[in-house]
């Protein structure tokens, strides 16, 4: 995939962290924290949705996170680190006033000018709803610029829903259909209960001409292709959001190598078609 | 560009004389083999090695480099290159260190390499003897020796130097060395030509053939069979010519309140070079060790042909030896492969 958007084009050094203050902090569930930042030195950090950061703090290294904001949202942007090893543990410490340094924007996003006048739906499943976000929030302010546009979400639990605000304003928002369901529910939860498959029999009128945005577990992916085949969207007009292990997020240092693409500057949204044959990619 | 005729003596007073005013890296024996270490007497290089342990890249993509310097007062690079003579160099490492200028600086460029990179200046030289596993004569043949400053060839009679950049030529400066003549210059020419033909292993498919029966064997049984006695101990990795794969790590120091962000050489053979963590423990992109030991063969011969003009090996037979299970030889593999 080729883009020749202004962050793509510019020499920006992105090997040279940047100092991000945190504004404020908060956590969403037992390990993912939600943090809303600005850069230091008053520059607006300018990415596209769907790119990543490298985020890290000296002392500990880095670790890459896709971007979970809009930039349309113009003095801030967020991320969301969950607790998984050394950095993220450090990264999970900070509060208001702290800060964080970041490398980026790296990697290409999503497709922003094949998803214009298109209908649009995102299938994102538990912690792929953090990237995609940024897509949605885009989308809903932007609204004019898109046609029908559908959000699946898929949590493991209720409790585990992330930007449950988002989701209560989702939920009754004119600008998006919004359907969910839970692995398994609990004793509060009326809403739907089993794998994010069952949402498509929901939706019958889901187009064939939609562009579809998938990204969630590695699990996930084979069975909404599944779903989306019997609607007939061709694999062109499918785009998955990948993850793999990153250290340069440059396309030097090969840890996050799938075939012969990189993850850090070919993705982490790939067009399905271009990899699904790919042995190494899902 | 001049080609000129140096004596024994005259080499060896060039080569004091370079030494005076900036290091220089050159082939020296250490025990039965030899490495690429600063020159400390001329009369330590070793112009007649079959080739060295680690590969020459080392010399401006070292082992370990420190990317950052950190401590309460803020963050700075710590880019520091250092002028340099990389002196001894023999084609087909030339050709390697060219891949690796091109890979460093495609997309975003690499500053940590390229500063020190451009701080080298590399003289070259024929190859005298063949190391047992070198099969550089038939190994990316469609990618030129380039990128080198000068080079340096043993004839019967003393050497040929030629002059290939302009930090080539600042070198022999205040030189008085004589042009070399035709028949001079046409012995060397024979001489680098036998040193392709005279490789002890040789790869008898092209490059395109490699790589189409590559892209077509992913499913192969070859990669479980050829892999079976593999350590994932990496040293294929870290003594290839053209291998740059790096992890990066921060440090404290003592004081606990400074400390560095550096980069260490890392190999894709080893089991935990595709790990990732994931909420309650680890996800390996590539768990067994045919899944390595194919991605290591298709990053030679199939993955990076595109970018460089051709395969990324470059036929040193520097892995074939590092070894130890005896299977790491790029040219048994690709027989076998070709003939399956
Ligand atoms: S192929 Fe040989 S050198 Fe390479 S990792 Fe395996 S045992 Fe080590
Ligand atoms: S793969 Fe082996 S022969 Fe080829 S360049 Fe690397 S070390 Fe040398
Ligand atoms: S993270 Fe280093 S190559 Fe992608």
């Amino acid at each position: 995939m080729t883009c020749s958007c202004a962050t793509h084009t510019e020499k920006k050094d992105v090997g040279m962290p940047q100092e991000a203050l945190v504004l404020e902090a908060k956590m969403m569930t037992a390990t993912e924290k939600h943090f809303t930042l600005k850069l230091r030195d008053g520059s607006k950090f300018e990415y596209e949705p769907g790119q990543i950061v490298e985020a890290g703090l000296f002392g500990y290294g880095e670790i890459p996170l896709g971007l979970s904001s809009s930039p349309t949202q113009e003095d801030s942007f967020e991320l969301v680190v969950r607790k998984v090893g050394k950095v993220s543990s450090a990264l999970l410490k900070l509060e208001k006033g702290d800060s964080m340094y970041i490398r980026g924007p790296l990697g290409h996003g999503f497709p922003m000018e094949e998803l214009r006048n298109s209908d649009v739906l995102i299938v994102a499943g538990g912690i792929g709803l953090c990237p995609t976000r940024s897509l949605i929030r885009y989308i809903c302010d932007r609204r004019e610029e898109f046609k029908k546009f559908t959000l699946f979400f898929g949590a493991r639990s209720p409790k585990e829903q992330l930007f449950t605000d988002d989701l209560a304003n989702w939920r009754c928002s004119m600008d998006v259909t919004y359907d969910e369901t839970v692995d398994k529910g609990d004793d509060s939860w009326k809403g739907n209960v089993g794998v994010i498959t069952t949402l498509f029999a929901k939706h019958p009128d889901l187009s064939p001409e939609t562009k579809v945005i998938v990204c969630g577990p590695p699990i996930m992916y084979k069975f909404v292709i599944r779903e989306l085949d019997k609607i007939g969207i061709p694999h062109e007009n499918v785009f998955v959001d990948l993850e793999r292990r990153m250290k340069c997020g440059m396309g030097k240092c090969g840890h996050c190598q799938i075939n012969d693409k990189y993850t850090c500057k070919d993705g982490p949204v790939f067009r399905f078609s271009e990899i699904e044959n790919l042995p190494e990619a899902i | 560009m001049p080609t000129y005729h140096l004596s024994e003596t005259e080499l060896s007073s060039w080569v004091n004389a370079i030494m005076a005013t900036q290091p220089v890296i050159g082939p020296v024996a250490k025990k039965s083999r030899f490495v690429f270490d600063r020159l400390e007497d001329s009369a330590d290089l070793r112009l007649d090695y079959d080739t060295t342990i680690l590969p020459p890249k080392k010399a401006f993509f070292p082992p370990k480099q420190d990317l950052l310097h950190f401590d309460a007062s803020g963050v700075r690079g710590a880019i520091k290159p250092e002028s340099k003579v990389l002196f001894g160099v023999h084609p087909y490492d030339i050709k390697a260190i060219h891949m690796l200028d091109v890979l460093f600086a495609e997309g975003h460029p690499d500053h940590a390499y390229l500063a020190n990179r451009e701080a080298t200046t590399i003289i070259g030289s024929s190859v005298q003897n063949h190391y047992q596993h070198a099969f550089f004569g038939t190994a990316s043949p469609s990618v030129p020796v380039q990128g080198h400053d000068a080079f340096l060839t043993k004839i019967p009679d003393g050497y040929t130097l030629d002059i290939l950049s302009e930090k080539g030529r600042k070198l022999i400066e205040g030189q008085n060395f004589k042009p070399a003549s035709a028949e001079q210059t046409a012995a060397s020419e024979k001489v680098n030509e036998d040193a392709k033909a005279n490789c002890p292993e040789k790869l008898t498919y092209t490059s395109e053939e490699i790589k189409a029966k590559l892209k077509a064997s992913w499913d192969s049984p070859l990669w479980e069979e050829a892999s079976q006695d593999c350590f994932s101990c990496g040293s294929c990795n870290t003594t290839c010519s053209t291998c740059y794969c790096f992890d990066v790590q921060d440090t404290w120091n003592i004081d606990q309140k400074s400390g560095k962000r550096y980069r260490r050489w890392d190999a894709c053979m080893t089991t935990e070079f595709a790990e990732v963590s994931v909420q309650g423990g680890t996800e390996n992109f590539r768990e067994t060790k045919a899944a390595r030991y194919r991605h290591r063969m298709m990053r030679k011969a199939a993955y990076l042909n595109d970018k460089l003009g051709g395969p990324a090996c470059v036929g040193c037979g520097r892995c074939s030896g590092a070894c130890t299970a005896d299977i790491a030889n790029p040219v048994n593999f690709i027989d076998k492969l070709m003939k399956s």
